[in-house]
Order: C-alpha cells, then structure tokens, then sequence
C-alpha cells in the first residue's frame, strides 16, 4: 500500500487546518451558509435532510488495517455507530456534527486519509478493480497509476472548478470490474508490443438523466505520458464543457454535442503540445509509487475445500475469488445481508473487518463499488478461520454477486435530492428474493436501485434496474432491463409503465422467474434477454 | 500574486482589434477564440481575465493557454466574482494579479496564497513540485551511493557500472580537444553505439572538426551526433558574428550551454573528460555528480597529466594535431591559446580574463541571470 511522505502529509495537515479555520468562522456567523458552501462542497461536506454528510475519501479503495479501524472509530465517536460505503468506493457518515468535522479529519490526517475532493466540481476519487493486486488477469497492478493520479488532481490549480463533477477510473484487464465505460475518463491499463506498459483512453460516459457510454479516445497511449493525456482532456472539457445547464455539463455531452471525432481531435492537439513537457512521468517516481504495491509470496499451508462445513461451502462459492499468487484467496464480505441496509456497516463490524485483515490479511482491505469489502490477500489455508471471525461478526452474508447483492442509494430516508424511498425497496426485494431462494436459484445476477435520476445508485447498468419517480406527490419506480457495468457495459431499457412501491417485489419476482425459466445453459441475463427480446418480461410484469 | 482594491479596465477582443496601438489592455471572458488573442497578443501589455462566477472555471484554462500556447510574458490579471479560497489556484495558473469584484481587503486574500507549503503539479508559477522533488531525490540517493561504491575505481569499471545502468538514457560529451582520445577511446571498448554529443559553436578550430572525424572513425564510435547552436537565438543574439569579442559569457551561453541543456532533454547521464588536475574548480569532483537533474559521469576523475600521456601511447591513439603546437586544452578559435611550459594546461582558455569554465558544467541556478 502507498505510505505518505513527508510532502502528501503536509498537505493533508494544511487542508485540515485551513478548513478548521472555515468552519470556525461558518459557526461564529462570520460566514454565512452561501459563503461557507463552496468551501465545504470541496472537502466532503454536504448539507442533507437531517444533518451534515461527510464523505471520507478511500482512495481506489484501498484501506489498511489501521484506516479501517480509524473509520470505525469515528462512526462510534462521532455518528451514530454506522458508515456506509459507497458506489465510487467511499465511506459517508450521515450524522456527524458540523463542529466535530475538523476533529474526524485531523483524525483522518492521522492515517493518511483525507475528503478531499469528495464533492465540488473537481476531479473526484479515482477508482479501481478492488480485486487489483490480487486478480489474476491484470496485466500490471492498476493502483501505482491510481495514485499518480490522486497527486496529480489533488488541490489542481486548473481543474478545481469544472463545469461539473469529473470522475476517473482505471482497469488493467479485459474484464472490467471497474465500470470504467460509465465514467468521464475510463482508463485500461494494456502494454505494446514491445511490452511496454500504456493506456487505452475512454471518456464522455457517464449515468444520470443521460446515461452514456465512454467512447475511446486513444487505443494506447504510453504510460509516461498518462497525465499529459488527461490534462489535455480536462483542459478541452474546462474551456468548452457547457456551463449554462447543470444537467448539460458533464463531459459526455461534450463529447456528444462536440461529435466523438472532432472531440478526439481537440485532445490530441492539446495533447501534443503538452507532451514531453513537465507532465511526463519521470521513471524513478513511477518506480517509488509502484513499489509500495507488491504482490503477496507463495504461499505453502494446503487447503481442503471438501473438508469443510457445508455452510463454509455455500458461502465460499460466492465469497472466495481465485487469486493470482499460488496459496492464496481473495475474500468477499458482502455488506447486504437480507433484510438490510445495503452498504452500511457498524462501528462493531468494520472494527472486526480491521482486525481480520491485521490478524489473516497483509492488513488490507478494499471498498467495492457494490457497496462491498473484500480482503484481497487471505492465504487459503486461513480461510475457515475468517470464515468464523466473518460469522462472529455478522458479516457472513453469503449472497456477493447474487440479485440480493442489490446496490442503493441513501434515498428519501437521507437524501434532499430523492423523489422515492430506496433502501426500504432495496430491503422488500432482498427478503422477497431469499425466502423464495430464486436469489440462488438465479445465479450472477445484477439489481440496483437509485431514488432519482442523478443514478447514485447506479440503476442504468444493472441487468434489473429501479428508478424512483414521483408522480403528484407519490413515489413510483420505473424498471429497466438489460444494463451492465463490465466489459460489456449497456444501458437498460425501460419496460414499461411505472410501479408503486408495493408491486415492486412481485414484479422483480416475475422478472427473475422469467429469466430461468428461459434461460439456456449458463447463460448470463443479458445474453437471455437479447436473445427473447422485452416482451416476455414485460407480460409477466403486468399480467398482475 | 498582487490583490488589487481597484478594478483597471480593459479594452474588449473587438475594440481591442480596431484600436491601432500597442501596450494595450484586453479583457478575455467565456469563449475565447484564440487565433485572434495570438494575433492580437504582441500589441498587448496586460490580458484581463474576467470570471463571470467564482464557479466558473474557465478562467484557469484561458491564463494556462496564454502563458503556455501563446507564450504571454505580459501582465495577466483576474476580476470578477473570485473568492479568496481561490487565490492559490490563480497565482499558480499564472495570474500577476487579482481585482476581486467584492471584499478585496478580506486578509483571506493574502492568506490563501501561503495556504500550502507544497505543489503537485508543475505549473506557471514554477514552483518545484513533489515529483520533482522526489525524482532529484532518488537521483541524489543514486549517486551518493554510486560514489560511495565506485569512487577511486578504475576508469574502464566506473563506465562500464554507467553505461549499464544508464543504458539508451546516457551519452558522452566530448570537445574532440586534447584530451579527448583517453575517454572516447574506453567508450570505445565498454559501448561504442553511445552516442557522443560534440558542441559545435561553429567557432571550433579547423583542425578540432577534422580530428574529429578521423578519431571517431579510427575508434569504431558510431554515433557522433553534432549539435548546433538554435538558427534564430544565434540571428538574435550574434548577428555581426561578434558576440564572442563583445561578451564571452554570452556567447558561451548562446553556443554552449544552452544547446547542451537542449539536447540532455533525452538523457539521465552524461559521460564527461573531466579530470581533478585541470584546474582548482575541479579539485573537489566525485565521479558521479547530480547536476540539474542529469547525472554526470566523470570516469577519469582521478586521472594525472602522466597517466593521460601513456594511455595515448600504450593505445597508439591519434593525437589533435594542435597538441604539439602547444595547445594542451583547446576550445573555440577566438577564446583559446597556447600555454606556456609550467603553466596550468587550461591557462590557454580565455586567457586574460577571469573566467575558467564556459559553464556547461555549472548548475542552471548558478549562472548569473
């Protein structure tokens, strides 16, 4: 895991101070909401319906045994006893009090951790494979460039106030665990023919009301030249991206209105003027940045799966993840046991996350983009006694990647922004799904729910989406079929009429039984779904 | 960066262009269409960018384009609706200075310029970031122990360790002087495809270009690259072919060090013929030296006028044809002459005055500005 110098904690330091001094001045009335809202909005702090939110960046999702443990304890001593992890790999706390924050963040300074940039029109956290280091199929560990880029954004003179938000993300294998085709700039970490290591450059994807696919920009660009590249990029979209309409400023609509050709043009004029110059990235720092991320060594201890529990068995089907060194494991807490808040964790559980990965982990964990941790480095022969310290903690959900794996926004019960309740759906759905068993029955099967249209929780690129609307003051839910979030990344289609609250467990009951009663050997809902086409699902929706 | 109480006004893009004078003031907001600025830009003194919203963030982008694209050495300024929080980020993109449209006195202002002590990005403030930071570090890491290991080795090893290390990042500066047999003859034997970078500030002796050709082709050594002084600095800076009588500094500069600084862009190290006996300002070299972000290779560091002599013999190495005229060091024609018996062997170089060096062995930040 990358460690601070001297030169990240200062920087940390001096955020922290000087946001003390903001909120100090905000609480002695000095200055008012309007003024104090664009120095919060850049540090992580929102105002909700009920409270302050705090947004702690995890950067690429990466955690060490020690960080976990600080988070833990700032859901104990400063919220109310939870933290909920997010979709781009965070953590938010929804009660902390305004007076407190500059407090959790020192606290946060203490481990290396920080919010900056967690909300404001910046560049925002960038995010990864949380199976990177681990997977067997990258091609180079992702997370050296993930953090190159963290600096690189960190506090950007340029590039503080974008037309709108600005996301990244970063995969190193052809399967893509990152959904990098739905971000603004989609990184896949490739190398040449030669063998030297590069990029291939996605941007303009985004969710929201207009959900779009990345296009590709550039099949290879070496990696040196990476943050010539993507300055050149947010250089084009901060002079051009439209400022006139919120719902227009995001950089896919740039690359829309400007056309994917003469916007690829734009860049790589601005990129050959920027190459070569004081962006390029000097080998001894790449070297420093990637050699705080290594592999694990083999590991000797054998392992018998059939020697254990069945319950062990059924939990490690969907829990354990090949790994790319011999011996060892990546594990998968699912975070969305039935019935419950999906991504949220007690101060009690992420304390007991921290000490797994301290006692059997390398003292590593990673936040999901499904709202999930995983303990990327687990020497198989250790995995029946995780297992048990999973399970003494209540975090042995055997459920990852299955339909009740559902991934939800806050919603109404949090959000000022909602038009409907989500984790009240969320929680209807998951019980509905597991006492039928269709949940297991079903297989790899994706299922998210958002309370509008800003997407938070991701419900264009679920196989089986939710979209909350209102409609004359009561909270409907429009379903869509047939997105995806990997390597064939899709938008889904909506199905028809919206659905109230209360037929929404039927309905997604209908979708799910129509999809294995239709299904051909092994075939994923997507390939199903394009093969019989909407109608049959749509039948069996509204025939009630 | 100034903060400015008063807002100076400025003329906008269209008027700008109607208007037949120089040292205007223009102001820039929203779209700017820059073929225009660049046309316009030679008749301007200061470029005024207005933000219309602190939000809008236009403003970083127009200031970085018109210090990086259109090379703008003027005044840039800022105005509108800016808030304090944003000082740092205009004094970086390079503003001069700022008229907020509100509270300009608020001591926000001024202390949002020293809010952090350290820089990511590099920017047009210049100011050393933490990649440079840490990248002259490591460098420095490598050549503290590079000296440590290898220091008071012998030539042949000392190139050998380098050229390994530095392999395809590094060259060999040579004068084709006098001297220049000892070490292009060991490149020779450990790398000869290394290239040899030769300064030619086409004041050079006839005698040191047709040395050059014959050893290099006589030691194998296949990759002489010859670099010239820029066409248009030399039209500038020289253009009676003068400048050498007038300022030998400035044409050292122009000949020298500046197309040397320009052709280490693509190298880490640099091989050198330095020895400690040249003179008193190379008694104190170790044979790796960091020298702005190159690493320098002195392999005969060590090396006696003695062991100089033998080794042409021992290795029956064409001699410059100037040696025996009594030239020991040689350089350009207008700045070299012949040393006396017993006087120091770099006395023949700008004799009569007090430099030494030309200055391609000096740091950037010690040359006089």
């Amino acid at each position: 895991m990358y460690q601070y110098d001297e030169i990240d904690e200062t920087l940390v330091r001096e955020r922290v101070a000087e946001f003390r001094d903001q909120v100090k001045r905000r609480i002695t009335g000095e200055l008012s909401e309007d003024a104090f809202k664009p120095l919060r909005l850049q540090n992580g702090v929102y105002l909700q319906l009920h409270a302050y939110m705090l947004r702690v960046a995890i950067p690429y999702g990466t955690l060490s045994a020690d960080q976990m443990q600080a988070l833990g304890e700032i859901a104990r001593d400063y919220d109310r006893g939870y933290g909920h992890f997010t979709t781009r790999q965070n953590i938010q706390y929804n009660w902390p009090r305004l007076v407190d924050i500059p407090d959790i963040l020192d606290k946060l300074a203490g481990v290396g951790m920080h919010a900056i940039q967690t909300s404001g029109n910046c560049v925002r956290n960038t995010t990864t494979d949380p199976y990177a280091g681990a997977a067997a199929d990258e091609v180079a560990d992702p997370r050296p460039w993930c953090e190159l880029i963290r600096q690189w954004s960190t506090f950007h003179p340029e590039f503080s106030f974008l037309p709108r938000k600005f996301k990244i993300a970063v995969v190193a294998s052809k399967a893509d665990r990152a959904a990098i085709q739905v971000h603004d700039i989609g990184l896949r970490l490739k190398t040449n023919a030669a063998g030297a290591l590069g990029f291939e450059v996605f941007a303009g994807g985004g969710q929201g009301r207009t959900p779009r696919l990345a296009v590709k920009l550039n099949d290879y660009v070496i990696a040196e030249d990476l943050l010539a590249y993507i300055t050149a990029i947010l250089r084009v979209y901060n002079l051009a991206g439209r400022r006139d309409n919120k719902y227009k400023a995001r950089i896919k609509i740039l690359v829309e209105e400007t056309g994917p050709e003469a916007f690829t043009a734009e860049v790589e004029a601005e990129f050959a003027k920027l190459q070569g110059g004081d962006l390029t990235l000097p080998a001894e720092e790449i070297a420093r940045v990637s050699n705080f991320f290594t592999p694990p060594p083999v590991e000797t201890r054998g392992f018998d799966l059939k020697a254990q529990s069945q319950a062990f068995q059924i939990w490690a089907e969907r829990s354990v993840k090949a790994h790319k060194t011999e011996g060892w494991a990546s594990v998968l807490i699912s975070l969305k046991p039935v019935g419950k808040v999906p991504g949220d964790a007690t101060a009690e559980q992420i304390f007991a996350m921290a000490e797994i990965a301290r006692q059997y982990g390398l003292n590593e964990l990673r936040v999901t983009k499904e709202q999930n941790i995983v303990l990327p480095h687990i020497p198989q022969a250790d995995l029946p006694a995780v297992y048990e310290a999973l399970r003494a903690a209540n975090l042995h959900a055997d459920n990852g990647g299955l339909v009740t794996d559902i991934i939800s926004c806050p919603g109404l019960d949090y959000c000022n922004l909602a038009n409907a309740r989500s984790i009240p759906i969320a929680q209807a759905i998951s019980n509905r799904l597991s006492e039928t068993g269709l949940d297991r029955e079903a297989g790899e099967l994706t299922l998210n729910i958002s309370g509008c249209i800003n997407a938070c929780g991701h419900h264009h690129i679920a196989n089986i989406g939710l979209l909350g609307v209102d409609k004359r003051g009561e909270e409907f839910y429009q379903l869509t079929l047939g997105g995806a979030a990997n390597e064939n990344a899709a938008i889904g289609r909506i199905v028809g009429p919206g659905l109230s609250g209360e037929q929404v467990p039927q309905a997604i009951e209908d979708v799910v039984r129509t999809f294995i009663a239709h299904r051909q050997d092994g075939e994923s809902f997507n390939t199903t779904l394009a093969r019989i086409g909407l109608d049959p699902f749509k039948e069996a929706v509204y025939a009630h | 960066m100034r903060i400015d109480l008063e807002h100076r006004p400025a003329l906008d893009l269209d008027t700008a262009e109607g208007v037949n004078e120089a040292n205007i003031h223009v102001r820039l907001e929203g779209s700017v269409d820059w073929e225009r600025v660049r046309a316009l830009a030679p008749r301007v003194e200061r470029f005024d960018i207005h933000f219309p919203k602190f939000a809008d963030g236009r403003g970083f982008s127009i200031a970085a384009r018109l210090r990086e694209d259109i090379k703008f050495q003027g005044e840039v300024s800022a105005s509108g609706h800016l808030i304090p929080d944003q000082a740092r980020m205009l004094t970086r993109v390079g503003f001069d200075s700022v008229a907020p449209n509100s509270n300009p006195e608020d001591p926000a202002w001024k202390k949002g310029l020293t809010t952090f002590s350290e820089v990511y990005q590099p920017s047009n403030d210049r100011r050393s970031t933490a990649l440079e930071k840490r990248t002259l570090a490591a460098k420095q890491a490598l050549v503290d122990s590079l000296n440590k290991r290898l220091r008071g080795a012998p030539a042949d090893e000392i190139l050998r360790e380098a050229t390994r290390l530095f392999k395809g990042r590094i060259a060999t500066l040579s004068s084709f002087g006098a001297e220049a047999g000892v070490s292009l003859h060991l490149v020779s034997q450990v790398a000869p495809d290394t290239p040899v970078l030769f300064l030619d500030t086409e004041r050079h002796f006839d005698k040191t270009l047709k040395y050059r050709d014959q050893l290099s082709e006589h030691l194998g050594l296949t990759n002489i690259v010859n670099i010239l002084p820029d066409a248009d600095e030399a039209a500038e800076d020289d253009s009676d072919n003068r400048l050498w009588q007038r300022d030998t500094d400035a044409c050292c500069d122009l000949r020298k060090v500046r197309p040397l600084d320009r052709a280490l862009k693509g190298y880490d190290a640099l091989i050198t013929g330095r020895k400690r006996f040249h003179s008193a300002t190379r008694m104190s070299l170790p044979p790796f030296e960091l020298l702005d972000g190159v690493i320098r290779v002195n392999p005969l560091i060590d090396w006696d006028r003695d062991q100089v002599l033998s080794y042409f013999e021992e290795h029956d190495i064409p001699e410059h044809p100037m040696k025996a005229e009594g030239y020991p060091s040689i350089g350009c024609w207008p700045c070299t002459q012949p040393v006396a018996e017993g006087e120091d062997i770099r006395a023949g170089r700008w004799a009569g005055s007090e430099k030494t060096e030309c200055g391609i062995h000096f740091s950037a930040k010690s040359k006089v500005a």
